[in-house]
């Protein structure tokens, strides 16, 4: 175990802790500003991924598109095309409360993961896109891991930067106004099915930004990357620990998962040999207990929403 | 967004001292990666206990002459996702020169395409068998000891045809592997002149398959052809369509064949019942290695266990070949595996060993196959067939 290799791998999981940045950001703008329980993250997260992908990769005989344009097309592309869905399936299950949206937006995530699952001119069906270009991919390894690195982190903090802006300009503020008391809000003449709408096509964005940074790091898609287990679940785990409707807590929350989904696995290779292949599954437990203690003694996350800004 | 310094310094440090440090001073690492968690996990275990008991059988005979082989198990989760970061940790942290995994194609190209490629890391997989596998631009980097489902639905469907079965209903499970070998059968079958009455793909974990039954029923075809797992979705529909006599005769690939399925639905249900699977060219490999693996408590018929065991001893002969260097691994891997040269059995350590010393050409004969990889980095697969007998499945004929 030398440091070149550890510094390999903490690049890796840095881009990746990134990614799920991004995810939780977009998790927090719903949940954590306006209240929107959208279950539904691998949906949004998957249609980014594949229209990145479908944009930049070179054309396949069975399969749509296939344009090669440069990868910011795609990122951008991304962004729209998760938005574009959210703006109709938004105004549709936006008017249930939030259990009920809860189970709407599973249901359109399972419904988005199925077609991409079966329909083969569409998505590659089973066997997804490979070839997905990467941004200075030719470069040696450690460098364009590097560059990567760089790159999700730029949007990361470009993200966390607006949201910043937008959670202290008055339509944060009129957010969580809404959140807290809708019929109140109503009564001072906000339009809460509009903004609403907004939270929620914002925060599909981002996470559609989400999936389209994670298919050019992976250079490949395939329907297995979009499991709710390790999309939609591992994301709400990082928000709610972290402490939803604080920015700052999102990014906590995805870099302590991550750390203790990923490093764990080191841990428990320490053990004799006997064990270490049962333990493999304690991650799974330890995720699951911390969420549990959390709720129990800190419901509000770790760093909680401040109060009044 | 500013790194520190030491941090860049260290990678530029990287970069030099990378581009200088080809060999693997004295340690031979192979990662295995299992799908330990998620879908596979059932298959999981007897893949693992095939790999690693070809690396210890290497090592007690002594290891390579530059030591023994150190291996580590990580889990690929069986999802992209999960095993990008265990290749990363394999490859990075363990130190890996050489993986065997990940098992899933999806996890596969997720894996080799974001690390092992880029980190010139050779990767054996004994069950991801897509055929996106073999289009990756891989620098020779990627083999599998698995063959492409497209060989296997092909051979399958020639040799229904040559038995005299015109008509078949084929039913898939909707995931790569049920998909591929359906596709290649059908293009097959029809391009020979059979028909293809229905044609179905299924979820798996569904409890009742009795409605698709009852579809695939509807042409009229007295077989019906499963491309699914014996242990999983594949037991189900078998044993459903048995109960209610949708069909008269049965036929599935190598995913059907498990030794459970004998034990669950009984040899008398299963006179009908033929599966497919990749076998040795020269029977005696798969005896051998059903041997060893009996011994040491695996059993060989599990799905991928003996081409688990083959792509892990191949690891083994490839770094011995290429004396312990990288960049010469995938050579080596190639020159070990296919012809011409000595042949050389599952087990057979000491005079591989021996032979290689000598400066002499060898060929793994491996259990699951000969191994004769392609220029993409597959193989071609020798296939049979099985029916069920005395509890355990007996070969009917080779199939071609």
């Amino acid at each position: 175990m030398d440091t070149v290799g550890l510094l390999n791998y903490a690049i890796f999981m840095g881009v990746l802790i990134g990614i799920y940045a991004l995810l939780t950001l977009g998790l927090n703008v719903q949940w954590g500003y306006a209240g929107l329980f959208n279950a539904g993250v691998a949906g949004f997260f998957a249609v980014g991924a594949y229209l990145s992908a479908l944009l930049t990769a070179p054309p396949a005989p069975d399969r749509i598109m296939g344009w090669q344009l440069p990868t910011a097309v795609g990122w951008l592309g991304a962004m729209v095309a998760a938005a574009a869905i959210a703006w109709p399936i938004g105004k549709v299950t936006l008017r249930f409360r939030s259990d009920y949206l809860a189970i709407a937006t599973i249901g359109i995530a399972e419904v988005i993961r199925l077609v991409l699952r079966t329909e083969d001119t569409l998505s590659g069906g089973v066997r997804g896109i490979t070839q997905v270009p990467r941004p200075f991919g030719d470069l040696p390894y450690e460098w364009s891991q590097l560059i990567y690195l760089a790159l999700t982190w730029a949007l990361v903090l470009l993200v966390f930067w607006g949201l910043e802006r937008q959670l202290t300009a008055p339509w944060g503020r009129m957010m969580r106004a809404i959140r807290e008391n809708e019929t109140a809000a109503a009564a001072m003449g906000k339009h809460v099915a509009a903004r609403r709408l907004e939270a929620f096509v914002l925060g599909s964005a981002i996470m559609g930004l989400a999936g389209a940074v994670y298919v050019h790091f992976m250079r490949a898609i395939t329907p297995e990357a979009i499991d709710p287990m390790m999309v939609t679940f591992l994301v709400w785990i990082m928000l709610i620990l972290g402490g939803s409707g604080n920015n700052r807590g999102a990014l906590l929350g995805t870099l302590l998962i991550w750390v203790i989904w990923s490093a764990s696995e080191l841990l428990t290779d320490r053990l004799p040999a006997e064990v270490a292949t049962q333990a493999k599954y304690v991650r799974v437990f330890v995720i699951g207990l911390l969420l549990q203690l959390v709720l129990r003694w800190r419901p509000e996350g770790i760093l909680p929403e401040p109060a009044g800004r | 967004m500013t790194f520190p310094r030491t941090l860049i310094a260290a990678l530029v440090a990287a970069g030099v001292a990378g581009s200088g440090s080809a060999a693997f001073a004295q340690e031979a690492k192979v990662a295995l990666l299992g799908g330990i968690t998620g879908p596979i996990a059932g298959m999981a275990p007897a893949m693992l206990a095939s790999m690693k008991l070809a690396l210890d059988q290497v090592n007690q005979a002594g290891g390579t002459s530059f030591g023994k082989i150190i291996y580590q198990e990580f889990d690929d989760g069986c999802n992209p996702q999960v095993a990008t970061d265990a290749m990363t940790k394999a490859v990075n942290v363990f130190g890996a020169a050489a993986t065997v995994g990940p098992a899933c194609s999806g996890a596969l190209l997720a894996a080799v395409n974001s690390v092992s490629i880029p980190a010139g890391v050779l990767v054996v997989s004994s069950s991801a068998t897509s055929p996106k596998i073999t289009e990756l631009a891989d620098k020779d980097l990627v083999f599998r000891t698995v063959p492409s489902d497209d060989f296997q639905g092909r051979a399958l469907a020639r040799t229904l045809l040559a038995r005299g079965v015109k008509q078949v209903a084929v039913a898939y499970v909707n995931n790569d592997y049920g998909k591929g070998l359906a596709e290649a059968f059908k293009a097959e079958f029809e391009a020979s002149g059979g028909m293809i009455t229905q044609f179905r793909g299924h979820e798996d974990k569904k409890a009742s398959y009795r409605s698709d039954l009852a579809e695939l029923a509807k042409g009229g075809a007295d077989t019906l052809v499963i491309f699914d797992y014996g242990n999983a979705s594949g037991l189900t529909i078998l044993r459903q369509a048995i109960e209610n006599g949708f069909f008269k005769q049965y036929v599935g690939a190598d995913g059907m064949r498990d030794e459970n399925l004998i034990k669950t639905l009984g040899e008398a249900n299963l006179k009908d019942f033929l599966v497919s699977a990749p076998v040795g060219e020269e029977g005696v490999a798969f005896q051998q290695f059903s041997e060893m693996a009996r011994k040491a408590g695996v059993d060989p018929n599990a799905t991928f266990a003996a081409t688990s065991y083959d792509a892990a001893f191949l690891i083994a002969l490839a770094m011995e070949a290429a004396k312990g260097d990288k960049s010469k691994l995938p050579q080596a891997l190639r020159a070990v595996a296919t012809a011409p040269g000595e042949p050389i059995l599952p087990g057979e350590w000491e005079k591989a060993k021996k032979l290689l010393a000598e400066g002499k050409e060898i060929d793994y004969k491996g259990a699951a196959g000969d191994h004769e990889f392609d220029k993409a980095g597959d193989v071609p697969g020798s296939y049979a067939l099985f029916k069920v007998e005395g509890g355990t499945y007996k070969e009917v004929a080779k199939m071609k």
